[in-house]
């Protein structure tokens, strides 16, 4: 990793001396893992993609921002996350909401919730839950929860990379938590605290 | 939670604690450790977070970072055909494009609207699949043109004074353009699309009606509208859309709506 961020350091410099082949070199680079992360949160091949140009574009023009004290890597990350959150506002403000809060998924949606034997039913319940309960959150919530509970990022990372308070990104992984558990608890039988 | 160990912990003292963010978590371990309950209750949230599982993301090839840089490339290229604030490189790279001007985009749109809802039967011109097309191609130079504004203005340093005189031409020949898109895709029942189309007439507005020259607090609040509102964003998403459909018009016969 740190022979990969010598070698970013190389590239930048580059790119900040406005040469192509710098930014190419970080771009090749980085595409797959932003593609990785951008797929987690917008859940859409065909939106990823969208989000690693609109990233790119976006740290393009900002690179003279890029504050070499932290890894080139993390800050694209970042911008990234900012990029699928952007995404996410705009399409929850044009769908409509599928499972409105404080309403309960019809049981016709769900295999039966009685113990299964057969695992791979289980799993697939489990899968369609976890589906219902990322459908219910909100742009935020599901940003932050998808950072923190994927790619292991800290409630103060979130907060950089959505542009939130520390706070406001805490109660948004909080939130989404609760609606995970209110979703799955009732198939994995969870002990209510 | 404090850090009290008599207290019980709530439930999202509980999950910070799973994830590594309480407040104080020896306090908390002290209370998990004399509390069957609520490791109980730790237990069973571990349990259903860990039923979470992020969906394998589809494989990328090892050339997937050079087909983003060949996408890309052109992107920067176009962004750098306004200002001159962009690198000699990108500048170099954009292709020669004719873009149509507010007045060419309006009166094509006329057209168009006056041949798909005001048919005269035995009218003879274009037929609709090439106005539809030549109206598709419209709309997305109309975009890529807006982009470019926008690009600009977010791309600029708000340490200096900014002149922004060639944004604002830019913005006031897109502005009718825009107004008779955004009409077109109310009457022709695109929704989506005149949402986008709002928003980004409101940002031209702006930049139309403002001053030529802006100051490093109106250059960062300009930029901080825009961001927040995701408008470059949502431009982008709209003109892959209609390229897409550009590509459909251009395969085959499929009647293709804006």
């Amino acid at each position: 990793m740190q022979r990969m961020e010598e070698s970013d350091a190389d590239a930048l410099a580059l790119a900040r001396a406005g040469d192509s082949e710098g930014f190419r070199v970080l771009v090749e680079r980085h595409s797959r893992a932003l593609f990785r992360l951008a797929y987690r949160m917008t859940g859409n091949e065909h939106d990823a993609e969208d989000v690693v140009q609109e990233a790119f574009l976006r740290a393009y023009r900002r690179l003279h921002q890029y504050d070499q004290r932290a890894r080139f890597s993390s800050w694209l990350y970042r911008i990234a996350a900012n990029c699928a959150f952007d995404l996410l506002r705009a399409r929850r403000r044009r769908d409509e909401d599928p499972w409105p809060e404080g309403t309960e998924a019809a049981p016709a949606d769900f295999p039966a919730t009685d113990p299964a034997p057969d695992r791979l039913v289980m799993s697939a319940e489990v899968k369609q839950r976890v589906t219902v309960a990322m459908s219910r959150m909100s742009a935020q919530e599901k940003a932050a929860f998808v950072l923190r509970h994927f790619e292991g990022m800290s409630i103060a990372e979130i907060g950089q990379a959505l542009d939130l308070e520390a706070s406001a990104a805490k109660q948004s992984v909080l939130r989404a938590v609760r609606k995970v558990r209110q979703v799955l608890a009732p198939a994995l039988g969870e002990v209510a605290p | 939670m404090t850090g009290d160990a008599t207290l019980h912990p709530s439930p999202d003292d509980l999950v910070l604690y799973h994830y590594g963010e309480a407040d104080h978590p020896a306090g908390l371990e002290t209370h998990l450790a004399g509390c069957a309950a609520c490791q109980a209750a730790l237990d069973s949230l571990r349990a259903t977070l860990s039923a979470v599982r992020a969906e394998e993301p589809p494989e990328r090839g090892a050339d997937y970072g050079a087909r983003v840089w060949e996408r890309l490339q052109t992107r920067l290229a176009l962004s750098g055909t306004g200002g001159g604030r962009w690198p000699g490189w990108a500048r170099g790279l954009a292709p020669r494009r004719l873009f149509f001007t507010g007045a060419l985009a309006a009166s094509l749109l006329l057209a168009f609207l006056l041949g798909r809802h005001s048919p005269r039967p035995g009218a003879e011109g274009t037929s609709g699949p090439v106005r539809e097309r030549i109206l598709l191609v419209a709309v997305g130079d109309h975009l890529e043109r807006s982009q470019v504004v926008l690009l600009e203005l977010l791309n600029a340093d708000p340490k200096d004074p900014l002149d922004v005189s060639a944004e604002r031409r830019s913005a006031e020949d897109l502005l009718s353009a825009n107004r008779l898109y955004r009409l077109a895709a109310v009457r022709t029942g695109e929704p989506g699309v005149a949402r986008v189309l709002e928003e980004l007439e409101r940002v031209l507005v702006e930049v139309a009606n403002g001053p030529s020259e802006l100051g490093p607090e109106e250059t960062l609040a300009l930029r901080r509208r825009i961001e927040s509102q995701g408008v470059l964003f949502k431009v982008r998403v709209i003109g892959s859309q209609i390229r897409e459909r550009q590509r459909e018009a251009a395969q085959g016969p499929r009647k293709v709506e804006l």
